[in-house]
């Protein structure tokens, strides 16, 4: 096979002595537990392509595609493995090789035909003029009542959002392999959004407009944190840190003071903070494996269920998903009554007070 | 090596544990070492009764087994040398029982230490071989190799903590070694036989553990020093002394530089940093034992000698102890860090001179030695940091490899500390230990008639380990 991909990467591969210490904690080999399924496992089968030693398969295109993402192997790893990036060089190859899933390549198909993932042609953007650009992303333009109400909460606070015509940021393209097509997808990005700098909404967008697309892109609770005035909701909670946020943009301390400023009390979980758990949305796995996906998240709500506390919030419109499922499940299953609300939810709700 | 029969082991584990997939089994074909070669099958047994049957089948077919954790070793201990089943032994993860008045706990062998020491601190009790790898190492390739970690100095390796062992010989008869007492004179010990024998002898499938109360203080002195024959010297005056630190670990310069560039740590760029730590129930005692230590080092040049009892700073000093050996590979100048001539254990007093010695070595061979450990016991770990693609490097490499273990056994050390033997090691280990590889074979043949254990490894392994079996590196020719 022609790893062009993979290529470049060699000597990142052999920096990995393969000591597994990446399997601690990592959300895939905890519900696989083969060590094929683990991040260095993922780095074998990577160099094995890149050597010619293994030629693609469909189960080593499965196994490279069973990954969300998350960072925690990075987190992990002493030597500093570019792991993620290595997985995504080794998904490029295989999608040049004709080892695209389908779900995947409909997705893919969405975005070049619609400029949204979900191919959502009444996701329009709320165009209004104003001072800072702002970048909503596919999933809250999909869910108009969210982005009116984070829009409102802005606002409020006196940030005057300058809302224009816009396409996917192309992050779908990058972790599924289709790398080809997301270097004409920046191009047609870059004519709708010229912009340096802007507000987001949506931690995984806010992390590929700043390393795919050069914006210096702030998340909005980055932006409204000084901006909130203190009020109590008496209210406790727990908080589901998404990769993108904790492990991604290394945004930490952020929501909580949010929520601490709103009287919300925050009671973490087992793994929280840099060491927050996957929710399993990431990496495309949610729709090229919906069990892995539904496992993960089961384990993540049972972390916050742990908690004592009946909210777990979150920052992401994955994680929001896959966990409100989890909870439904595990409600109806163990009687429990764990309930997931984004967090701007708990912000509208404490300005409004 | 008759041909297998996949079907019988789905029977025996169901069709989820059962993998020949081209993946599976490329993946299986390596662990942290330099080795690789295919299995033929990779099987995740769950019960005893399995590995029973699977290994029943296995002797009657002449077919390899090979027990495998989480494949951490450096040495190819679970690379399949004859291809044949890898039994990925994480499936049987449970704690069977913690039993703190009888200051022991029973466990399967795909427990992980880390979760084993989070399951016994409610307790107020500790499995004391605690390996850097402890947050995924697998209590069964704990049992394996014989492994120790930077505790072993005050409280014992593996072996020494081992109390009993159920384990499934090669006819697939299952017998329980050992006893649930400290004390143990009924014959020969053989479960303290099975700890270290690498798989090769029988495999655990149950392990019944000496727990240590967890010390109420700890507190721990760092020392600079510029010179490694000071270390050397402080150190061997220190376990002279009468004082049992918990913990005793040199770093030597090549080890700073990378841990440094690694995790940021900023660590003073000297010959060589020492961290002693001491433990015990009563903190006048720790004090002490720390003043004394802190007192040895100044005699002995030690600069900047930091004392600290504070949890957070001990914490953060252990971390970066704990993940040197996969930094190493941070060190830069193209290099990457292999799993080479990675344990030697040495008298106490002759560290300095070996740390020395080695530092020549890799001089001479074109490639750079880091050496670091838990020097307390006398056990040095170093890596070989080249490029592993040059064809040239490995050569570089295999001398570098035997240069350093005629200088260890020269001075009275030994091969391996803590890692065990395998492949890569077994040379080295063939050389020094003449006199035992008969009694070796005699063993293991009548434990092993048909040589389907681990088969090939320890004094059984080919005389070179480069050619041994494949290499996991993409090597090309060239300088």
């Amino acid at each position: 096979m022609d790893a062009k991909n993979l290529k470049k990467y060699e000597k990142e591969m052999n920096t990995c002595i393969r000591c597994a210490y990446c399997f601690e904690e990592c959300p895939v080999i905890e519900q696989k537990g083969w060590d094929t399924s683990g991040a260095r496992g993922k780095i074998t089968l990577s160099y094995g392509l890149l050597s010619g030693e293994l030629e693609p398969t469909q189960s080593i295109a499965d196994n490279l595609f069973q990954c969300t993402l998350c960072r925690n192997c990075e987190s992990k790893c002493p030597s500093g493995v570019e792991v993620c990036d290595i997985i995504l060089s080794a998904r490029a190859d295989l999608v040049e090789n004709g080892f695209a899933n389908d779900t995947h390549k409909y997705v893919i198909k969405n975005i070049k035909e619609s400029g949204n993932i979900y191919g959502d042609t009444e996701a329009i953007p709320p165009v209004q003029d104003g001072d800072v650009p702002l970048f909503i992303g596919c999933q809250y333009l999909s869910r108009p009542n969210k982005t009116k109400k984070f829009i409102k909460i802005l606002e409020k606070l006196g940030i005057n959002v300058k809302v224009g015509e816009e396409i996917c940021c192309g992050f779908p393209m990058d972790v599924l392999g289709f790398k080809d097509d997301l270097e004409k997808h920046k191009e047609q990005f870059k004519k709708l959004f010229p912009h340096k700098d802007a507000i987001t909404f949506c931690p995984t967008c806010t992390v590929f407009l700043k390393e795919g697309h050069d914006v210096n892109a702030k998340h909005i609770l980055q932006v409204i944190l000084d901006k909130l005035p203190e009020v109590n909701l008496d209210m406790k909670v727990t908080f589901h840190d998404p990769c993108d946020f904790s492990r991604g943009l290394k945004i930490i301390d952020e929501p909580r003071l949010i929520l601490e400023k709103l009287g919300v009390k925050v009671v973490e979980m087992k793994n929280n903070k840099g060491n927050s758990s996957c929710c399993g949305g990431g990496g495309g796995i949610l729709m090229s494996d919906s069990e892995l996906s539904d496992d993960i998240a089961m384990k993540r709500i049972q972390q916050a269920i742990d908690t004592g506390a009946d909210i777990i919030i979150t920052s992401c419109p994955t994680c929001e998903t896959t966990l409100k499922k989890a909870a439904a499940a595990t409600n109806e299953r163990d009687g429990t009554n764990i309930v997931v609300r984004n967090i701007e939810d708990i912000i509208w709700k404490g300005l409004k007070q | 090596m008759a041909e297998l029969n996949i079907d019988k082991l789905i029977e025996i584990v169901g069709e989820t544990n059962v993998s020949d997939d081209i993946a599976d089994l490329y993946v299986y074909s390596s662990d942290a070492s330099v080795h690789q070669a295919m299995p033929s099958v990779v099987v995740r047994p769950g019960r005893i009764e399995e590995v029973q049957d699977i290994v029943k089948y296995a002797n009657q077919n002449k077919i390899p087994v090979i027990a495998r954790g989480a494949g951490s070793g450096m040495s190819g201990h679970t690379v399949p040398i004859d291809g044949g089943i890898v039994l990925d032994m994480k499936r049987m993860n449970r704690i069977l029982e913690i039993r703190p008045e009888d200051l022991l706990c029973k466990v399967e062998p795909g427990v992980i230490n880390d979760e084993l020491n989070r399951a016994l601190k409610p307790h107020g009790f500790f499995f004391a071989p605690m390996p850097s790898s402890g947050m995924i190492c697998t209590i069964g390739g704990m049992i394996g190799t014989n492994a120790s970690g930077n505790r072993a100095v005050k409280y014992g390796a593996t072996r020494d903590v081992v109390l009993g062992l159920k384990v499934i010989l090669a006819n697939g008869d299952l017998v329980t070694l050992g006893t649930n007492t400290k004390t143990d004179a009924s014959g020969y010990q053989l479960a303290r036989l099975i700890v270290g024998s690498e798989g090769t002898l029988g495999i655990v499938v149950e392990a019944t553990l000496l727990l240590s109360p967890l010390p109420k203080f700890k507190a721990m002195a760092v020392a600079n020093f510029d010179k490694l024959e000071d270390a050397g010297n402080a150190i061997s005056k220190v376990m002279a002394s009468g004082i049992t630190p918990s913990m005793v670990e040199l770093m030597d310069n090549v080890a700073i530089t990378a841990v440094n560039k690694a995790l940021d740590l900023g660590l003073p760029d000297v010959s060589a940093i020492v961290i002693f730590e001491c433990d015990g129930m009563v903190k006048e005692a720790v004090d002490y034992e720390l003043n004394a230590i802190t007192k040895i080092c100044e005699e002995h040049n030690g600069a900047g000698i930091k004392v600290t009892d504070d949890p957070g700073e001990m914490a953060r000093i252990y971390e970066g102890r704990k993940k040197l050996f996969p930094s190493l590979s941070r060190f830069g100048d193209g290099l990457v860090s292999t799993s080479l001539a990675d344990d030697m254990a040495v008298p106490v007093s002759k560290i300095a001179v070996a740390v020395h010695e080695i530092h020549e070595i890799a001089k001479r061979n074109n490639v750079v030695m880091s050496a670091y450990g838990h020097c307390g016991s006398g056990l040095i770990h170093t890596k070989i940091l080249m490029d592993p693609t040059k064809e040239s490097q490995w050569e570089d490499a295999k001398n570098a490899v035997k240069e350093t273990y005629e200088f260890v056994h020269s001075i009275g050390g030994t091969t391996s500390g803590e890692h065990g033997i395998a492949l890569s090691k077994a040379p080295a280990m063939k050389e020094e230990r003449k006199d035992s590889l008969d009694m070796m074979r005699a063993i293991k043949k009548a434990l092993d008639p048909n040589n389907i254990l681990n088969p090939h490894k320890l004094m059984d392994a080919p005389d070179d380990w480069a050619s041994a079996t494949g290499l996991r590196y993409n090597v090309r020719g060239g300088q």
